[in-house]
């Protein structure tokens, strides 16, 4: 085989494209992870980061709830440093029917969802943030997940398996032999370099963008984009995640991460040219202080850190082109048997937090399709970083005495921050302080996962993400990077295109702190460093 | 409250722009490179310890609480008091017996008084010196205080009577180094006061403003005390509608500030009632009382603002004060820590990083060359004496010389 | 406590209102809620037309040597700015390509200072770059803390060992005209840059470095050494929370150290700066002065704020305060007969003063000199 052939090619680096390319390389094949931007930066990078119990759709949709309660348990064992384990509860407000809580709880053990009813005194003892007017508490197994960890995470199990992946590269065309798809045409958005690759089989895990990449193949795949809204709090305000006990609506889950917390979200169609464009609306702000406010009244009066959005890939059901019967679970389209085009699949639809079982059937069809025949193992073997549970343990481990910049890469890495350690004390140096972030921490990052620019980086890192959203930490990482990558011209562009990608969250949200944060920013960036 | 229409953090930690400039007047940073210093101790830390105790930094223990961070704060976030907090809430290491000793004024004094010819000749000994750096880890440099035979509440007592005839009144809470060490600072207080016509009486029973315990991990004990004197202080205040005064610069900020932002003890009805006593003694001259001074005084002074009064702002009225001495020869020290911060310059492994800060202020002392220095807080005092050997003096006791 | 002027805000306005008054024989008290935006301050002002000589006599008599070369200056991106009047540790150039052979030299683990975009800037330029860095024992402490290797602490440490910088780069000089140092000296001893310029055999160059700025800090430490030798009183620290105001004149000020202990004076003159120092608040709704209630010059629709270009000049940085033409402040559309306003503060208000430092050092003279008249 030659250097551009391979068994499957994945278009897609969100969650479901880096699952499913870490099933296909455990299980033997030569993979290729192509995607035009970076990792998670689809929908995996823009939701709450909820670890779903499945309680929310416990009544509604009792499948999709079944599913979320087993892999929610099996990323509990595999994911365990992108993982969380908070646990949640879902309030009733004295304006909400509390004769709900009832059918939800039946629904949820129906589903095998535990869930426990406790006396509102002890959700607030639990749970200090919240509402003190509530009136009902059910508490269930939530948790909150760190989706540019897990994406980052399978990626590098899949290169660890020999799978190849090509960032910032864009599928122009599709290599078609007949009725059959033998291959791809490739840009890089960086370089402008052109490509193809070669595989019996491509695999299109491009969420609301895979409509028009199945256009690209010649095939339809009725898609809706949804746009979803969300606020992220400069602190983190409360520590289990606090759900509305009632239909699911807008604005009803507030969910803790780290050293933040978000509140989301809101639901409204838009045309397919708006995705690469969302922007939050002021209406959609006011929507989500409002109604987070009833969840935990503080968040009325804590700083705001930046606003975001994203587009969920809703599919329309098979039978149903006009898109009325709309499907939130998963879908696996083998466009062999549907439209008589061979080599190509598209996995679609589901959620973050089912991706593993996505990635699972899609690969499962792969494999039918290239004759293999190995089991799956991604619900057993952990992800790299993930071999031990407790973030203590392991930096206790690496370093006995760990100080706080340790603890906080031991909390990021998981057991990848031995490789942190390398006995020069330089590299313990601060780039972000803001979230603790080291030289070596971002070394690490640079060296395995696929780094070119900061907003990479920021991903995989956290540098950026703290309150001062890159205002120091920005150009030293900058330094790092025109270092690794021996180029200073295209990182004095990429600083100035991380800075723009901060502004564009911290306006909509703009007064108070976070305009003085902003204020502060263009005299340092302008006037103090000329940029 | 519209949405959003302000916002709310403890101890304004949120309001935070990480500009930095509160590293560049920490004292503790220039001397001791294992102090994470006041922006990751403080706002940095703390959105980590929110998400999980387990990050809080065993280091955040070489801060000073001086109070430098504040000041220097654009933002009005209060540094030192979110480093206090997150000491206060997240360090369990059981205190060490030489910190309980350090921070027992109250017990230590009460041992040492009736014997303090005694403890005072064998604290003062270099083989006790170096006993206590061996076994307790007491630095061999410092000196101890000495303690006074009598106390000054007793002494006080004694003179209730006439006191009582004053047509005004204050009360006074004289502290744990005027009380067992220096009561001769509290007698001239009564001196001043007394020339004013301000009689000065006790509160019924003080206990030890608490600042030691509290730094030293025992805040527990601390709250005991703050609940018990401010219930003193409304006695005082509320009940008799007296003002209280201290001589001692940091019982004052305890009492004011570290109680309510440290100790969650409310001095709401209280807190403006409790002055420094050269605040009270300079706003009586400023609405036209009058003071005899000595003709011929003459004192060549420099003036050292201890850190929690520059955090105050109150350093200006021991300023003007003194400037309206006839024959001073003023000087305003530049503002710099001493370095010895209460019990911790005491301690051996603090020794050389106390040293270190006040090196800057010790330096400018000496190029001054006054003939005393002056400052409100009694641990600068021992600090500048220690180090320098200058003499250092409470501007009330100056001003109680300087009058007839 | 009675003053002849109280300045609230102690920033460049505000010490240079102070120190003019307070050589004018007034007494004066300056109060600041902590340390100001001098501490970013890069070294150049901005904008300045020819300054006026009392602005320069201002400055010397204060131990800050200022330079009037109107050019560009080198940035720490390694991009020009033009600019006229900066401290003499700054240099000014007539045009970009100021040198042919370029030594630039930092300290190993120093990321503040980026010496790779300055010799690309630099190389962009025609001028070929060498980077070197150093490696002092000295620095090693600052290697124990993940934090610290900063500006500031590495400018207290080079005000004893700069001596050891010059030695380590004269062995590494070989054929280069220009060596560019980061602006890490001269903190305590204003006389440092000079005795380095001498002692190295080429033209010296101090590039800036993240914040805080250690020239900004010096200037900042000289002015305010300056006031309080004049007699000023600096209330570091302390914040203005309520004002006393009669029919239009301000009486007195209360403060959150000094409570009930009024501020009186006969004059105010208020330079609290922007949004960074809270002399405008915002919040969803509305942009406001917070100790007077002034009347406040911003848009209506909080969209009309932002460009969302953050390269672009953003509009929420022109709001500001109203004064009428001899900086009376304007509250209810009436102004207040001795409150004066100066500096960024303002906003865009007032422009016949100019723009950014070039305004905040003329309205500050312009009130002083109102001030003064009565």
């Amino acid at each position: 085989m030659n250097a551009n052939e391979f068994d499957v090619i994945i278009i897609g680096g969100g969650i479901t494209g880096a699952g499913t390319q870490r099933d296909c390389a455990m299980r033997g094949l030569r993979t290729l992870l192509i995607e035009r931007s970076d990792i998670a930066t689809g929908a995996t990078g823009r939701n709450h980061g909820l670890l779903h119990s499945g309680a929310r759709y416990a009544v509604n949709d009792a499948e999709s709830a079944e599913e979320c309660i087993k892999e929610n348990m099996i990323l509990r064992r595999i994911a365990a440093h992108c993982i969380d384990e908070t646990d949640g509860l879902f309030i009733t407000l004295p304006e909400d029917d509390l004769g709900y809580q009832q059918t939800f709880v039946d629904a949820c053990r129906h589903a095998g969802i535990s869930a426990e009813i406790i006396d509102p005194e002890l959700a607030r003892r639990l749970e200090p943030s919240v509402n003190p007017d509530l009136i009902g508490a059910v508490r269930v197994p939530d948790g909150s997940v760190d989706p540019f960890r897990l994406c980052a995470a399978n990626m590098l199990d899949a290169k660890l398996h020999g799978g190849q992946v090509r960032l910032h590269t864009e599928v122009t065309g599709f290599i078609k032999e007949g009725d059959t798809i033998k291959g791809v045409h490739t840009r890089n958005r960086q370089t402008g370099e052109e490509c193809d690759y070669y595989a019996p089989v491509t695999v299109n895990a491009c969420g609301i963008w895979g409509q028009h990449i199945a256009e690209m193949a010649g095939v339809k795949v009725g898609m809706f984009p949804a746009k979803g809204a969300l606020l992220i709090f400069a602190h983190r305000v409360n520590n289990l995640v606090i759900n509305r006990c009632r239909k699911p609506s807008n604005a009803d889950i507030l969910v803790p991460g780290d050293t933040v917390c978000v509140i989301g979200t809101t639901s409204t169609r838009i045309p397919f040219e708006e995705c690469d464009h969302v922007a939050v609306t002021p209406d959609e702000v006011t929507l989500l202080i409002t109604e987070g406010a009833k969840l935990a009244p503080s968040l009325s009066s804590t700083r705001i850190l930046r606003a975001y959005a994203g587009v969920r890939p809703l599919v329309s059901a098979d039978d149903d082109p006009s898109g009325r019967n709309i499907s939130r679970g998963i879908v696996c389209l083998d466009h062999e048997t549907r439209d008589g085009l061979k080599g190509f699949i598209t996995i679609t639809g589901g959620k973050l937090m089912t991706y593993r079982l996505m990635a699972e059937i899609a690969t499962d069809a792969v494999c039918r399709k290239l004759a293999v025949q190995k089991a799956c193992q991604t619900a057993d073997i952990p992800l790299p970083g993930s071999e031990e549970k407790s973030y203590e343990a392991v930096a206790q481990k690496i370093w006995e005495a760990p100080t706080t910049a340790q603890k906080a890469a031991a909390s990021r890495m998981g057991t990848s921050a031995a490789r942190i350690r390398t006995g020069n004390k330089r590299d313990d140096a601060l780039i972000c302080e803001c979230e603790e972030v080291s030289v070596g921490e971002i070394n690490a990052a640079i060296d395995r996962l696929e780094v070119s620019t900061l907003t990479d980086l920021r991903r995989r890192t956290r540098v950026g993400m703290g309150t001062c959203q890159g205002e120091f930490c920005a150009c030293r990482a900058a330094g790092l990077l025109a270092k690794a990558h021996g180029c200073v011209e295209s990182e004095r562009t990429d600083l100035e295109d991380f800075l723009q990608e901060r502004w564009k969250g911290n306006f909509p949200i703009g007064w108070g702190d976070t305009l003085r944060e902003a204020e502060y920013t263009q005299w340092v960036y302008k006037h103090v460093l000329g940029l | 409250m519209k949405l959003q229409e302000y916002t709310e953090s403890k101890h304004n930690f949120e309001e935070c722009m990480k500009c930095t400039v509160c590293t560049a007047y920490c004292p503790v940073l220039q001397a001791n490179p294992l102090y994470p210093g006041p922006k990751q101790a403080g706002p940095d830390g703390e959105r980590l310890r929110l998400k999980d105790p387990y990050f809080f930094n065993q280091a955040l223990k070489y801060c000073l609480n001086c109070k430098r961070c504040e000041v220097a704060c654009p933002s009005g976030v209060n540094v030192a008091d979110l480093i206090q907090s997150a000491r206060i809430k997240y360090d369990h290491t059981p205190p060490k017996l030489r910190d309980r000793i350090l921070a027992s004024t109250d017990f230590m004094g009460k041992l040492a008084r009736p014997f303090a010819p005694i403890v005072n000749g064998v604290t003062s000994l270099g083989i006790t010196k170096t006993v206590l750096d061996a076994t307790l880890k007491i630095d061999h440099h410092r000196t101890f205080p000495k303690y006074s035979g009598m106390g000054f509440e007793s002494w006080l007592k004694l003179h209730r009577k006439e006191q009582a005839e004053f047509p005004e009144q204050v009360a006074y809470f004289h502290g744990c180094y005027v009380n067992y060490n220096y009561p001769q600072l509290g007698k001239d207080l009564v001196k001043v006061l007394n020339a004013l016509g301000v009689g000065v009486q006790l509160l019924e029973k003080e206990k030890c403003c608490g600042i030691a315990l509290i730094t030293n991990g025992m805040s527990a004990e601390a709250r005991k005390h703050a609940v018990h004197n401010i219930g003193q202080l409304r006695q005082a205040v509320v009940d008799k509608g007296l003002k209280v005064l201290t001589t001692s610069s940091t019982c004052a900020l305890t009492m004011r500030d570290e109680y309510p932002n440290l100790l969650g003890v409310d001095n709401a009805d209280v807190r403006e009632s409790l002055l420094l006593a050269t605040r009270f003694i300079y706003e009586k001259l400023e609405k036209g009382a009058q003071l005899k001074f000595k003709p011929g005084y003459h004192k060549k002074i420099a003036y050292h603002t201890p850190c929690h009064l520059e955090k105050m702002g109150w350093g200006i009225f021991s300023q003007k004060l003194l400037q309206m001495i006839p024959g001073v020869e003023f000087t305003l020290l530049d503002t710099n820590c001493c370095g010895i911060s209460g019990t911790y310059g005491f301690k051996k492994e603090n020794y050389e990083v106390s040293q270190a800060i006040g090196e800057a202020l010790f330096t400018q002392i000496r190029a001054v060359n006054p003939e005393v220095v002056a400052c409100d807080c009694e641990t600068c005092k021992w600090q500048i004496e220690m180090s320098t050997g200058y003499t250092v003096m409470n501007p009330i006791s100056i001003l109680a010389e300087a009058i007839e | 406590m009675k003053f002849d002027t109280v300045i609230i805000g102690g920033g460049l306005s505000g010490m240079i209102a102070g120190i003019t008054l307070q050589k004018a024989g007034q007494r004066t008290a300056i109060i600041s809620t902590g340390q100001n935006a001098l501490h970013f301050f890069s070294g150049s002002f901005e904008s300045m037309q020819e300054p006026e000589q009392r602005v320069l006599d201002l400055f010397a008599e204060a131990g800050v040597r200022l330079h009037y070369t109107p050019g560009v200056r080198l940035m720490p991106l390694g991009t020009f700015k033009e600019s006229a009047l900066s401290l003499e540790d700054v240099d000014l150039f007539p045009t970009p390509a100021f040198a042919k052979k370029v030594l630039i030299v930092n300290f190993t683990g120093y990321h503040d200072f980026f010496s790779s975009f300055l010799a690309e800037g630099l190389e962009k330029q025609g001028m070929s770059c060498r980077v070197r860095f150093l490696n002092l024992p000295e620095m090693e402490r600052f290697e124990q803390s993940p934090s610290e290797m900063r500006s500031v602490q590495i400018a207290r440490t080079m005000d004893r060992v700069w001596e050891k910088v010059v030695q380590e780069v004269r062995v590494l000089l070989k054929d280069e005209d220009t060596v560019i140092l980061p602006q890490v000296f001269g903190l305590q001893d204003t006389s440092v840059p000079g005795r380095i310029r001498q002692n190295i055999p080429a033209r010296v160059i101090f590039a800036g470095t993240l914040p805080p700025s250690v020239p900004g800090l010096r200037t900042q430490i000289l002015l305010k050494q300056r006031y309080q030798l004049l007699g000023g009183t600096y209330l570091m620290g302390d914040e203005v929370v309520r004002a006393h105001t009669h029919r239009g004149v301000v009486h007195s000020v209360a403060t959150k150290n000094l409570d009930n202990h009024y501020v009186e004076a006969d004059s105010f003159i208020l330079s609290t700066g922007s949004f960074f120092s809270k002399g405008l608040v915002s919040n969803p709704f509305e942009v406001f002065e917070p100790i007077f209630g002034l009347d406040v010059e911003f848009k209506e629709d909080r969209n009309e704020w932002y460009n969302p270009a953050f390269k672009e000049d953003q509009p929420y940085m022109h709001f500001g305060v109203k004064a009428d033409a001899n900086l009376h402040a304007l509250k209810d559309g009436k102004p207040l007969k001795n409150l004066y306003v100066a500096g960024s503060v303002l906003g865009d208000n007032c422009p016949e003063f100019g723009t950014a430092a070039g305004k905040a050092i003329r309205t500050a003279l312009h009130a002083v000199d109102q001030i003064l008249k009565k």
